[in-house]
């Protein structure tokens, strides 16, 4: 039996503070599916993919029905394109991107990722003509999202990868100038990749999972704001009492997380995976991860003391996760991403948030430079640059980092881009020095791996 | 030995448990589980004991009201028939259907008619109407055991558009996401 502020809560948790399972991801192992033969490769990721997919949208949407729970997006993960279409080139790479496309607009879902490479220490064969064919698969399809993993605490960054995917990045940008670059929103460069993140863009299915898993991701920065003002109104609290609440309250949302995603599993006979709470925001006013800053007493996202409350939130949203659950993964944190932000986009518009505050709470945050547009006249070197520096963050710091940047042709610094939906819109932010000259970025070959990574 | 189930209702007051406890302890029988609820200033309680071969039904019912006679405890004494089981025996799910809304006449019989029709089982009903902005002064709460045979999908349809029609914002959820947020 439930005492009514349980019931009303769990309601206003759902109702007015967002609370939703942002995304159940199927992780799908494509390496049975390897063939030389262009048209057996497509054939066979198109059965198994179908095989395990063909009722996950129906199955998502039967579970959140009746828990009351929305599951926003269904999604798919698959093993590194990379990896298992090693010997192709980079058109067959194309093609590739496209029966992949196709494959997820049969199963109605929004996204399908994992064109994906793993380049930290070297790029092989199927690397060279994945990253070749980023910027024509993700310009010619819309629902295909691509990652590239370039740099590890284990193995160091490799900076000749960084370089490479600074030019697909512009590259992709230019094929999609009419949509003010939208291929670079489904592109994410990393530092330490999780191989079972359920959120895009980064998803994909590491070599060492489960045939078919199940990964869910769970949002509710919504839910953590409201928590925070309530208990405000209460009385003052001490910044203690405040990571407790949120804590608790990440606890709570990592719960229901685990429990529509492993029902989802035993319905579809797959793998339970793993929770990955984090704090995603959406464009939606009240779903905001500005506003939780706004909560804590900040005026905006970006002034000092930025850094720390977001060191405290996303300190406590791990907590609260593990607490929860034994089976938590993928980045788990707050997201900043710009224009999935409104708040956060306001703030960056405003002055409050620069490129250099942007990276400073990236080196707390879990995940980085996340939908941030630039202007689009950037140079390689210095779009390379911003990639270094978000990879150093994360190799040194033994977490992720990613940069998920649209360099936006033909506009300057504080024009508007729109990219609708979820990835929301934004103002361009201005790059300090992006026109000096940057002949680092040309050395090339790998900034070796810390001292830390020394651990065996 | 009897298995006996006791109702005693009265106006709440300090030590109504106390008292109909201690005569049963008098008369030997052994108390096995007790609920009791409040509601506003009336006191409900059931008492399920194990009585001795020798204290039937009547007997205990004759024991029990003289020996709280002038306390003004309303007490019934059943048998417990233990062939019979919980309703929620076997397959099932406990669905909690939450309206909230402004009080209208005759909402939970509009409610539990269509409930009743669909043969859903409701195992705990809370509601409040106290009016003003407070979801928590406007809400009706049941809890409903649903068994395989009942046609949900129809069921919870006719309860989404009755509120529709009533004006009413009603939630049906599975009882494990109310575990899964409150019950750490």
């Amino acid at each position: 039996m439930f005492e009514d502020h349980e019931i009303i809560s769990t309601i206003e948790m759902v109702k007015n503070e967002h609370l939703d399972v942002r995304a159940v991801t199927l992780g799908v192992n494509l390496f049975d599916c390897i063939s030389h033969d262009l048209g057996t490769f497509r054939h066979n990721i198109r059965h198994k993919i179908l095989t395990h997919a063909s009722s996950l949208k129906s199955v998502c949407d039967e579970v959140g029905d009746k828990y009351g729970i929305q599951v926003v997006n269904k999604r798919i993960s698959i093993s590194p394109i990379a990896l298992v279409g090693a010997a192709f080139s980079a058109d067959q790479m194309v093609e590739i991107a496209h029966e992949l496309n196709d494959i997820a607009k049969t199963v109605d879902i929004d996204f399908i990722g994992g064109f994906s490479a793993l380049v930290e220490k070297g790029m092989a064969t199927g690397d060279l003509a994945l990253i070749a064919a980023l910027p024509r698969a993700l310009a010619q399809t819309d629902r295909v999202c691509a990652s590239v993993n370039v740099a590890t605490t284990k193995a160091g960054i490799n900076m000749d990868a960084v370089l490479q995917m600074s030019q697909a990045i512009k590259q992709a940008a230019e094929l999609t100038a009419d949509e003010d670059g939208l291929a670079c929103a489904k592109l994410c460069v990393f530092a330490n990749i999780p191989e079972d993140m359920p959120f895009m863009a980064g998803a994909y299915l590491g070599v060492g999972v489960a045939d078919a898993v199940i990964n869910v991701g769970v949002s509710g920065p919504g839910v953590v704001k409201r928590a925070i003002e309530r208990h405000l109104e209460n009385g003052p609290m001490t910044l203690g009492n405040i990571a407790e609440v949120i804590k608790r309250t990440a606890c709570k949302v990592t719960r229901v997380g685990e429990l529509i995603g492993r029902e989802v599993a035993k319905n579809l006979d797959v793998r339970f995976g793993v929770v990955d709470l984090s704090l995603a925001p959406t464009p939606t006013v009240g779903d905001s991860i500005g506003e939780i800053f706004q909560a804590l007493g900040l005026s905006h996202i970006g002034v000092p003391g930025s850094t720390a409350a977001l060191a405290m939130l996303n300190d406590a949203v791990k907590k609260g996760g593990a607490f929860a659950s034994s089976h938590v993964g993928g980045l788990s944190g707050a997201f900043i991403p710009v224009s999935e932000d409104l708040n956060i986009a306001h703030a960056a518009h405003q002055g409050f948030l620069s490129m250099e505050k942007l990276e400073a709470l990236t080196s707390v945050c879990s995940v980085g430079l996340d939908m941030v547009p630039v202007p689009g006249d950037i140079t390689e070197e210095t779009l390379a640059g911003i990639i270094a520096d978000e990879m150093a963050i994360g190799m040194i710091n033994a977490k992720t980092t990613a940069c998920r940047i649209i360099p936006v042709p033909g506009k300057k610094a504080g024009e508007s881009v729109y990219f609708g939906g979820l990835l929301g819109e934004a103002k361009i932010m201005a790059v300090p020095h992006m026109m000096e000259t940057n002949a680092f970025m040309r050395y090339g070959g790998r900034i070796p791996a810390p001292i830390h990574s020394l651990k065996n | 030995m009897n298995k006996l189930i006791i109702t005693v209702l009265a106006k709440d007051r300090p030590g109504i448990i106390a008292h109909v406890t201690q005569v049963l302890f008098a008369l030997e029988c052994n108390l096995e589980n007790v609920n009791q609820m409040i509601l506003q200033d009336q006191f409900a309680g059931f008492f399920l004991v194990e009585s001795p071969p020798s204290l039937d039904k009547d007997s205990l019912q004759t024991s029990l009201d003289d020996q709280t006679k002038d306390t003004g405890l309303v007490i019934h004494v059943n048998d417990l028939d233990e062939n019979n089981g919980s309703a929620m025996d076997g397959a099932g799910d406990i669905f909690l259907i939450t309206t909230i809304g402004p009080d209208q006449k005759g909402l939970v019989a509009r409610f539990s008619a269509i409930i009743a029709k669909y043969q859903g089982n409701i195992i705990n009903l809370k509601a409040v109407f106290k009016g003003g902005p407070d979801p928590r002064n406007n809400v009706m709460s049941y809890q409903v055991w649903v068994t395989p045979d009942v046609d949900s999908a129809a069921m919870f349809a006719a309860l989404r558009k009755k509120a529709a029609e009533l004006g009413l914002d009603i939630r049906i959820q599975h009882k494990n996401i109310f575990d899964a947020i409150n019950k750490i």
